[in-house]
């Protein structure tokens, strides 16, 4: 036992600089190959062509000429690591391996096979099934549980730091396949369907999706009209409004609900309630409310006020705060229940000593409170922020975008082209420059954010 | 002179009384410390004092000024926290300056006040750091600092070495002694550690239930408490309590179980009566055995039960009287388990309470 522990000890001295080497070559050969790929698809590929044949077999095989220097960066890691005799999955391993020379097998001489099976009568026909791709793709897989066996079991004999393919497969691996669905989600739907789009929308694409290349007449269809820049001018009234209210009225209820009031949880029910409506029934309690005839216009002239004008939402110049009104209306009690959660986590022995210092209450809130917030008010913002840009419902149930194309947003101007007016490009090219300008917020900010992380650590540190 | 005084002041959270009209007087340049258990109103009475807290009856003076219904940044006084309570956006000088900014001191003012103050806390170094980057007794200490720029007579500790460990504990207690060797200025401390209130104190107000037992100098609390609750929560381990009947037929005796103590030289506050139930109680330090037990004034052999060595001490635990008794002697000499010894101890050191009302006799 204590033998093991040591030669142990000793591999964990010898093996993590090496190991290291070897996965940031695995990852670097994966960047590389799809990088590679992807040039391919935009036109790198044209590059090549003139070469002739050698030219093919580049724009074919580059890619995966660096997946596989990626992968053969990890054999010699993996294969340090594995002991097949006394490892306590010997038999597992075995196991699938055979299951992997079958399948190879199968998809290399199946039809081949199949005559000799001829007894099995139709059944037969089942190997015809591995000898595609998907045989291939099969025995790939069988290959790799058997790798990763191999690997788990031989974990207890070599006391080492895990590499990454025992990070990767051995710990938590409930948890991780539990995550597969949500990663695939995550990756075909918002890495590759975003990719997508971009891809798309440089191309003349109508009802359906084709790849016959515009370059960028799109977007200066997109910018030539005034549909666009009425959107994309509301969409800039409507967020800063909405963020700049959101925020002040949000922390002001907070700060009033927090001088333990009486009937606490009546009025965080009352402001949090609109927060159940969805925004197609907030639209169109609004639409009602500030209907001329029935809403709070009517009811102020049948009170004797006759002159008494308030129609928003049949105003050109003003249809955009009728939307915001709504919209704080909606979903400022959110905003309060987050404030609040946040100045409850604040000790309350800071207030103690802010007024033994006797430091006025709008300071203490405004030099202490709120810096210490900063987390709420971070998560608040990305809400709110998130909220504007896909702020569509509430336009389509209130005013369907009207009078005229007063208050229409730039995401239903996306919906409206792509399902209705059967033009996908242009609702592409909408919708990336609308992520365009999501990340223009975005990376300064993650700058800010985790490189200031990284500053003050250093700082700490001296 | 008297810097702070606390009369008839109650304190009522709706129906629960807190504070039941206390009375303190705290002298000029006083170590005051209120020492109870959790939930007695010692942090409650600093908080009143402080004017964090609305009291319901009383009055309160601080420096003969009436600050009852004062602002707490009018009062004249400082205060350190348990939690340390700094302002964790602000660097150290930050935290100290804040509060004179807000004063409107000219700027020279407020400068010499946080150099002297880090000078005696000896915190410089750390003035550009944010409190997250220190450990706790910096903190704590940067939080005295706090206090102490605002130049003030009266300074009030809410527990304020609760959340250190016990070496930093240690440490920061001394320099708050010294601190206020330096300072002389009023210092009103609430803690419920008795070690700290015995090392600390110039008085010690324990409190209990929001009435303040017992309002005098460690020594005296130690070693005359007014009653039961006094004495039990003064001295680790505790004093043993031995219930018995008093017997007044020449001398004083306490009979308990078959054990008659003989209470010659004890210093009766009130005449004893024959017959009276009592509580006799001794602390485990006062009692002593083998050859040093003969020459006390009370000597039986007990049979020791249980030994726990705490390193330099042994606590001996037997039987006296038919009752649990425990006593602490150095650990060179500490009896085995089963071994019968000779213990004594003097009467006169005892502590004597009446069984019904708990009060010393």
């Amino acid at each position: 036992m204590a033998d093991t522990v040591e030669t142990g000890m000793i591999g964990v001295d010898a093996r993590p600089a090496r190991r290291q080497q070897w996965e940031k070559w695995l990852i670097r050969g994966i960047v590389a190959a799809v990088l590679l790929r992807l040039a391919m698809l935009m036109g790198l590929s044209a590059f090549f062509e003139d070469l002739g044949s050698v030219g093919d077999w580049l724009v074919e095989g580059l890619p995966w000429l660096c997946l596989a220097v990626g992968a053969a960066a990890l054999l010699p890691n993996l294969s340090s690591g594995i002991r097949l005799q006394g490892n306590r999955l010997a038999n597992h391993v075995v196991g699938w391996g055979i299951g992997t020379a079958l399948l190879l097998i199968m998809y290399f001489f199946g039809p081949q096979i199949q005559p000799a099976l001829s007894f099995m009568g139709r059944s037969a026909r089942v190997l015809v099934e591995f000898t595609g791709n998907q045989g291939l793709f099969l025995a790939a897989m069988t290959a790799l549980v058997a790798l990763s066996l191999a690997v788990i079991g031989s974990e207890g004999q070599l006391l080492h730091r895990p590499g990454l393919f025992e990070r990767v497969w051995a710990k938590n691996l409930t948890a991780k396949i539990a995550a597969v669905p949500m990663m695939l989600v995550a990756l075909g739907v918002f890495t590759g369907g975003t990719i997508w789009t971009v891809v798309y929308s440089f191309t003349d694409s109508r009802l359906l999706p084709r790849e016959k290349w515009v370059g960028l007449a799109q977007y200066e269809r997109l910018w030539g009209e005034d549909r666009w820049l009425i959107s994309i001018e509301n969409l800039l009234i409507y967020g800063v409004c909405s963020l700049v209210f959101s925020i002040v009225i949000g922390f002001m209820l907070a700060a009033m609900l927090d001088q333990k009031v009486r009937f606490e949880n009546t009025f965080r029910t009352i402001f949090l309630y609109p927060f159940a409506l969805s925004f197609i029934v907030t639209g169109l309690v609004w639409q009602w409310v500030l209907n001329p005839d029935f809403g709070i216009q009517g009811v102020i002239r049948s009170l004797g006020w006759e002159s008494f004008t308030f129609d928003p939402l049949y105003n050109q110049d003003i249809v955009i705060y009728g939307i915001l009104i709504a919209g704080l209306w909606q979903g400022t009690g959110l905003i309060m229940c987050l404030m609040l959660a946040g100045l409850r986590g604040i000790d309350e022995e800071i207030w103690k000593a802010a007024r033994i210092d006797g430091i006025p209450m709008w300071k203490t809130y405004l030099f202490i409170v709120i810096p210490m917030m900063r987390p709420v008010f971070i998560t608040t913002l990305v809400l709110i922020a998130s909220g504007i840009v896909r702020v569509y419902d509430l336009v389509v149930a209130q005013t369907s975008g009207g009078p005229g194309i007063a208050s229409e947003v730039p995401a239903k101007y996306v919906y409206d082209k792509m399902f209705l007016g059967q033009n996908l490009a242009q609702g592409f090219s909408a919708s990336t420059m609308m992520l365009l300008s999501v990340l223009i917020v975005l990376i300064p900010w993650a700058y800010l954010e985790f490189g200031g992380k990284e500053r003050t650590r250093r700082a700490s540190d001296v | 002179m008297a810097s702070v005084v606390v009369r008839d002041v109650s304190l009522n959270f709706g129906v629960v009384e807190v504070l039941k009209s206390l009375n303190i007087e705290v002298n000029q340049g006083e170590f005051l410390v209120l020492l109870g258990p959790s939930g007695c109103g010692k942090s409650t009475l600093l908080n009143c004092i402080a004017g964090l807290l609305e009291v319901t009856d009383g009055q309160i003076f601080i420096n003969g000024k009436n600050v009852t219904w004062e602002q707490p940044k009018d009062r004249g006084i400082g205060m350190v926290f348990q939690s340390y309570a700094l302002y964790p956006q602000m660097s150290v000088e930050g935290n100290l300056s804040f509060g004179l900014k807000n004063q409107r001191l000219p700027a020279d003012e407020i400068a010499s006040r946080v150099k002297r103050a880090s000078e005696i806390l000896q915190i410089e170094p750390l003035l550009k750091r944010k409190p997250m980057a220190l450990s706790g007794g910096q903190r704590q200490r940067v939080a005295i600092g706090r206090a102490l720029v605002r130049d003030v007579d009266v300074f009030l500790f809410d527990e304020p070495l609760s959340n250190l460990d016990a070496k930093l504990r240690n440490e920061l207690r001394i320099e708050i002694k010294r601190l206020h060797q330096k300072l002389e200025n009023t210092m009103i401390y609430v803690t419920h550690d008795q070690i700290e209130a015995m090392t600390l104190a110039d008085r010690i107000a324990v409190m209990r239930d929001g009435i303040i037992q017992q309002l005098d100098e460690p020594q005296a609390i130690y070693s005359r408490p007014v009653n039961r609750f006094v004495a039990g929560f003064i001295g680790s381990p505790g004093m043993n309590f031995m219930e018995g009947t008093l017997e007044v037929s020449g001398s004083p005796k306490v009979k308990v179980g078959d054990a008659t103590i003989d209470a010659k030289g004890y210093d009766f506050d009130k005449k004893p009566e024959a017959g009276q139930k009592v509580v006799f109680g001794i602390r485990p330090e006062h009692v002593m055995i083998g050859e040093m037990a003969k020459s006390m004034p009370y000597t039986s052999e007990v049979e020791i039960e249980i030994v726990e060595p705490m390193g330099s001490d042994t606590l001996s635990w037997t039987k006296l009287g038919g009752q649990n008794f425990t006593f602490r002697i150095d650990s060179e000499y500490a009896p085995k388990e089963g071994e019968k010894v000779k213990i004594g101890f003097d009467p006169a050191r005892a502590s004597i309470f009446d069984a019904n009302t708990d009060i010393r006799l």
